[in-house]
């Protein structure tokens, strides 16, 4: 890499007209990138190929003439490739990130409102809604002609029914992919966070039930969804 | 070769292991770590770019506030110092101190131009009627384009302008008549940095700029 001829200050000498020649490739290759964004004749990925082909011309040529490596030992090349390099592949790895967007795919929030209804089965969990005043089935039973939140097993009084406070509310949601899922309330008076890292990360389905002050709906919720360095929210 | 062009290609430099002047190995190696500086500076513009594409409900479209032909000129502006600055190491080399004076003047014209021009660009974003660019806002809605668009330029404008004082102090030193052939390597530093703030430039403007208005 090392060229020096027999008298460096010729050499030195011929440099200007490299130089001046460069400058002057320079300039045009910019002059090129201008044009080609305002005949706005290609496509855009005709477009962003030639802007690229464009900058590493450019970009090599003052790394290899101005920056005088053209000349100078290799070890000046590695050590501004060594950068370079790892900034390149840092941007690339950062890109493959985000080539896998997270998407959601359903996403519901639905009052549990059922009123209680006679000779019906209940399974331990159920929600159920009378006079006005909710309830969860602490165990599966077979429900009376009335209401009662006690029933008979073998001849002993057992809780069919507890009262809870709020009203129960059905979550559900189907994302695509992600590694972390955040759910909240959107209105103050209405408070709910959820957040959680699921695992598998891929074709996710949760679901959860939550005792809400009010009344709420999908609208009322956000749902986002963070992938890598990819966050998306269903608003 | 004349003992006179002989003498001036002397640089009385100590010999390293590497061969090569311990002061341009330690800005080579300076610029490599700068890369990915400024690597990650134009990753994280790019994939924000990418991931928030849109302001309050409308695609994100910057053409409206881009001055594209200002941009363009402080880009042949900044090409030109390049130039400047590849003479004036020549020139030094050579034991020219006029020309390595006029060449120094000229790159630190031409920096300032570049740089008044990105201040005045910077002004006009930040104040154009209706469609006000700030480092968190675009036209009054909240937006993440404005914070990596200034810290990526921004960043890029303050190495210029460490590189215009820079040249200045050599400029200045040059009247003192001390200036000789011995400081030809630390002006071929000072020129790398110059060179390196020019490539950069190269990457930014069609990767900010120009890419605007391919879709």
């Amino acid at each position: 890499m090392s060229g020096h001829s027999e008298d460096p200050v010729l050499e030195e000498s011929k440099r200007f007209f490299t130089f001046f020649n460069l400058s002057m490739l320079l300039v045009a290759i910019t002059g090129i990138e201008i044009v080609i964004i305002y005949v706005r004749a290609f496509d855009g990925p005709v477009i962003i190929t030639v802007l690229s082909i464009c900058s590493v011309i450019k970009f090599v040529g003052v790394m290899t003439w101005f920056m005088h490596l053209r000349w100078d030992k290799i070890l000046n090349t590695v050590l501004f490739l060594m950068g370079l390099v790892i900034a390149v592949f840092t941007f690339f790895a950062v890109m493959y990130m985000l080539d896998n967007p997270p998407e959601v795919k359903e996403f519901s929030v639905t009052p549990l409102e059922q009123d209680w209804e006679a000779k019906t089965e209940y399974v331990k969990g159920d929600y159920t809604k009378h006079n006005d005043s909710y309830y969860v089935a602490e165990i599966a039973h077979q429900s009376g002609d009335t209401f009662s939140t006690q029933i008979m097993l073998d001849n002993e009084p057992v809780n069919s029914w507890k009262k809870v406070e709020g009203i129960p509310h059905q979550i559900s949601w189907k994302v695509s992919t992600g590694d972390m899922i955040e759910i909240n309330s959107l209105k103050p008076g209405n408070p709910f966070f959820h957040q959680y890292h699921p695992y598998p990360e891929d074709n996710i389905e949760g679901s959860k039930i939550s005792l809400l002050a009010e009344s709420a709906s999908t609208e009322d919720f956000r749902i986002k969804v963070r992938s890598e360095a990819f966050w998306v929210e269903n608003q | 070769m004349s003992e006179a062009s002989a003498h001036a290609l002397e640089h009385h430099e100590p010999e390293t292991s590497t061969g090569i002047p311990n002061k341009k190995v330690l800005m080579w190696a300076f610029l490599g770590s700068d890369c990915m500086f400024f690597g990650t500076l134009i990753s994280t513009h790019l994939i924000y770019r990418k991931i928030s594409a849109t302001v309050g409900g409308n695609t994100l479209d910057v053409r409206d506030i881009f001055d594209i032909e200002l941009t363009s000129f402080s880009t042949f502006i900044l090409l030109a110092s390049s130039l400047f600055m590849a003479l004036a190491v020549s020139a030094i080399h050579k034991g020219n101190l006029s020309s390595t004076r006029w060449m120094l003047f000229g790159t630190i014209i031409f920096g300032a131009i570049f740089l008044a021009c990105q201040v005045y660009e910077f002004t006009h974003f930040v104040h154009v009627p209706g469609n006000e660019l700030t480092l968190s806002s675009y036209r009054g809605e909240p937006h993440v384009f404005g914070s990596t668009f200034y810290v990526l330029t921004g960043t890029h404008g303050t190495h210029v302008a460490i590189g215009v004082f820079w040249l200045i102090g050599w400029f200045v030193y040059s009247f003192t008549g001390k200036m000789s052939t011995a400081d030809a390597l630390d002006i071929e530093c000072c020129g790398l940095y110059w060179h390196f703030v020019d490539i950069v430039w190269i990457l930014i403007f069609p990767v900010v700029y120009l890419m605007e208005y391919a879709f």
